[in-house]
């Protein structure tokens, strides 16, 4: 299990196979801009591993907690990742319809309203099954909480959220 | 249904009609817009009935005689309040524990002497679907036991909706249709809450078999905080 700050290292290795996208045909391509910004403002550019400033990968990130978008929409951003995040599910899910071949990978809160992250995991592989799929919980993850999902459902990996009970 | 203007009274709407609209051994359905609703529904319950107790409790201790009352059974009931059930789904247990403590309510005590239980409702659902009945019937049995008036139980139903797919609410139906709408001699008040997105995914039908066609009573609070809209 991974706490939220080591997040773009664990994304960073379970992309390691992919290519590097080297075009921007997604809209949050100021979104990466900006955060690369930030960084050489506020600390000294700790990607020394990306230093041609291109994105390393495409993420969809949804959580239906505000604060815990932002806080993981600013941890990728600041790793050279091009991040569009949702707090709805449903908007989430919309946005991947029309730009699935954009993504490389998705990283979604379990419990959420509308759409679970169980759920939507499924519409996206079901959709593009080349996207990896991370959930993530501030519950206990339980060995049983999962058998139900697989076989039917495909999770390259789970994180469990470090504010938990 | 009817719409009742509510203004910034929203969350007392809601209490009143919990409190006076639901009686003991009946079970009912509230719907809320979102979590920030959900929360202070069952923040201002639990203060209501833990902390308003306690201070009133204290002023008759005190033998002030503007609270005085000489029934006994009322007396009872301040030094026995109703046990409170949390069912939580979106929020964590210490979430919940958190809340309730930013609004007064000493949860740690009220834990200690049996009128508090937070729960993920995960684990009451899951493996065995019948686990929150046995979990309340074992409440609603010390209660009894214990001279408290009854149960009081707030679910978050959101558990219903996470392996689902499309369409598919057999489980859930199933499960709702299995709690009475009322059950004579009964001591626990059941409000199965719903989230309005997760509630949106039924079709007309299935919102009609939830409520055992139309049996149970049923809230729903709307975005605006300027309506609570409710089945009469």
């Amino acid at each position: 299990m991974q706490g939220l700050p080591s997040l773009p290292v664990v994304v960073r290795l379970l992309l390691s196979g992919k290519e590097r996208k080297d075009k921007d045909t997604h809209s949050n391509k100021n979104k990466y801009y900006e955060g690369l910004n930030r960084n050489r403002s506020n600390e000294e550019h700790s990607n020394e591993d990306n230093k041609d400033d291109k994105p390393l990968a495409n993420l969809l990130i949804v959580d239906d907690d505000p604060d815990i978008a932002q806080v993981l929409e600013q941890g990728f951003l600041k790793n050279s990742f091009l991040v569009s995040t949702f707090t709805n599910p449903e908007e989430a899910l919309k946005n991947f319809q029309s730009n699935s071949e954009d993504y490389c990978l998705m990283l979604s809160d379990i419990r959420m309203p509308g759409i679970s992250g169980i759920k939507l995991a499924r519409k996206v592989k079901e959709i593009n099954p080349k996207v990896k799929v991370i959930l993530m919980t501030s519950f206990e993850i339980k060995d049983n909480e999962f058998s139900k999902v697989f076989p039917s459902t495909q999770v390259d990996g789970f994180v469990q959220k470090t504010n938990s009970d | 249904m009817r719409m009742t203007s509510a203004g910034s009274h929203r969350i007392e709407s809601v209490m009143q009609w919990f409190e006076d609209g639901m009686e003991e051994g009946e079970n009912g359905i509230l719907v809320y817009p979102n979590m920030q609703t959900f929360r202070e529904i069952y923040m201002q319950y639990a203060k209501d009935q833990l902390v308003a107790r306690e201070e009133q409790k204290e002023n008759e201790d005190n033998n002030n005689d503007d609270y005085h009352d000489n029934n006994n059974r009322h007396k009872e009931q301040l030094l026995m309040p109703r046990i409170i059930l949390i069912a939580t789904f979106y929020d964590t247990v210490n979430a919940v524990k958190h809340n309730l403590s930013a609004v007064g309510v000493d949860v740690q005590s009220h834990i200690d002497d049996g009128s508090l239980l937070i729960v993920d409702a995960y684990d009451g659902y899951y493996p065995n679907i019948n686990g929150m009945k046995m979990l309340v019937k074992s409440l609603s049995d010390r209660a009894r036991k214990e001279g408290r008036i009854g149960v009081s139980v707030i679910s978050n139903m959101g558990f219903f909706f996470l392996y689902d797919g499309d369409g598919d609410a057999s489980e859930l139906i199933s499960y709702e249709t299995s709690l009475p709408s009322k059950t004579d001699g009964g001591n626990v008040r059941g409000l199965s809450c719903y989230h309005t997105r997760d509630y949106e995914n039924l079709d007309d039908s299935q919102k009609k078999e939830l409520d055992t066609q139309g049996q149970k009573k049923s809230l729903e609070v709307t975005e605006s905080a300027a309506y609570v809209a409710f089945d009469a």
